[in-house]
């Protein structure tokens, strides 16, 4: 075996993936070679430096490591969520809003239908709002006259 | 019991404890782990603080999970999935918002020539040894993360190709490939500095 076919099987060779023929010839050609002694030696260093390096830098964190189930406890803690609603509940949550809104249109509609139409000559708008998961309602001219709706904003939150 | 598992209770007795509701057991499962996932988490987001989180995350995200873990399986080829997604998207997050990606403060400015350092024998040494663990961590960061992930799952953590392969979800020929670039990059980082 030459040394350019033992250099293109010497990680293989240390990572244990050649047939044990292969292997044994490979290790017969490092032992009396001193340029692939160096090549295998090198390769072999760079798992010796690496694992040097992880547990040196890991050294750095060793209390935080220590108290790792203190962390890893809060992030289970974290993320126990109250259940939400089940769907169908958030699906009709809009119902009480709409409710809401319609007994406060007819109390505060007029009922005489045949009266003019309103014009206000001056705005005295106040912003009330009822707010569910649903939507928003916002109102109000309140003026002298009969307090009207006059906005309704639906935000749609579902 | 598995060749990767301590001594003690087997992890699938744990498992199956702590899906029963033990928390302790969990908590046995996390520290027989802990140790080697922020190891290969360091190698990978290159950052101790980022690999601590990226660690407690991968924990708590396998403490939620861990229902899907199919019985007969490793339980940290498993976890390692976990942990090593984490810490590659911990690492592009920390690409993109431009920080070092790799600790500074390990990155020696010196530019003496590496004849004259040693290859060091202990952590220690390595911790004092600037030029040494400068050039290992510029090399380290200049691999792409999936050649990183395989050659500290290799190297560091011990495990088989056939493991990392399942790990990363790739071929063995992969596996083969990535590794013996980086081992080889590597390598040539470490070219100059001489035996102790």
């Amino acid at each position: 075996m030459d040394c350019k076919k033992v250099n293109r099987m010497l990680q293989d060779e240390i990572d244990g993936r050649l047939p044990p023929s292969d292997a044994a010839e490979v290790r017969r050609h490092v032992e009396s070679c001193g340029s692939c002694a160096a090549e295998a030696a090198a390769y072999r260093r760079v798992g010796e430096m690496l694992r040097l390096w992880t547990t040196s830098r890991a050294g750095e964190k060793a209390p935080q490591l220590d108290s790792l189930w203190t962390r890893v406890r809060a992030g289970i803690e974290e993320r126990k969520q109250p259940s939400e609603p089940a769907s169908w509940v958030r699906r009709w949550l809009w119902l009480p809003a709409g409710a809401a809104l319609a007994v406060l249109v007819l109390l505060f509609y007029p009922s005489d239908v045949s009266r003019a139409p309103f014009h206000p000559s001056s705005f005295e708008v106040a912003v009330e709002d009822l707010e569910s998961d649903t939507a928003t309602v916002a109102l109000v001219d309140k003026g002298d006259d009969l307090p009207r709706v006059i906005w309704i904003i639906e935000n749609d939150k579902t | 019991m598995n060749e990767k598992e301590k001594p003690g209770t087997p992890d699938e007795a744990l498992i199956r404890a702590a899906l029963g509701g033990e928390e302790e057991a969990f908590r046995e499962l996390m520290e027989r782990y802990k140790n080697r996932a922020f190891h290969v988490a360091l190698g990978i987001t290159g950052d101790p603080d980022d690999a601590l989180d990226v660690v407690q995350e991968a924990f708590v995200k396998a403490y939620y999970n861990l229902k899907e873990f199919r019985f007969g399986a490793n339980f940290y080829t498993w976890f390692y999935r976990l942990l090593v997604n984490q810490a590659i998207d911990r690492w592009r997050k920390s690409s993109r918002s431009q920080t070092v990606p790799l600790d500074e403060k390990w990155l020696s400015e010196e530019v003496s020539p590496p004849e004259s350092v040693m290859y060091p024998r202990t952590p220690e040494d390595l911790a004092q040894n600037r030029q040494l663990s400068g050039a290992l961590t510029r090399a380290i960061a200049d691999l792409s993360e999936y050649h990183r992930a395989v050659i500290l799952l290799r190297e560091v953590d011990g495990l088989a190709y056939e493991e990392i392969a399942e790990v990363l979800h790739c071929s063995v020929g992969t596996v083969m490939s990535r590794l013996h670039y980086a081992r080889a990059k590597l390598k040539e980082a470490l070219k100059g500095f001489r035996e102790g």
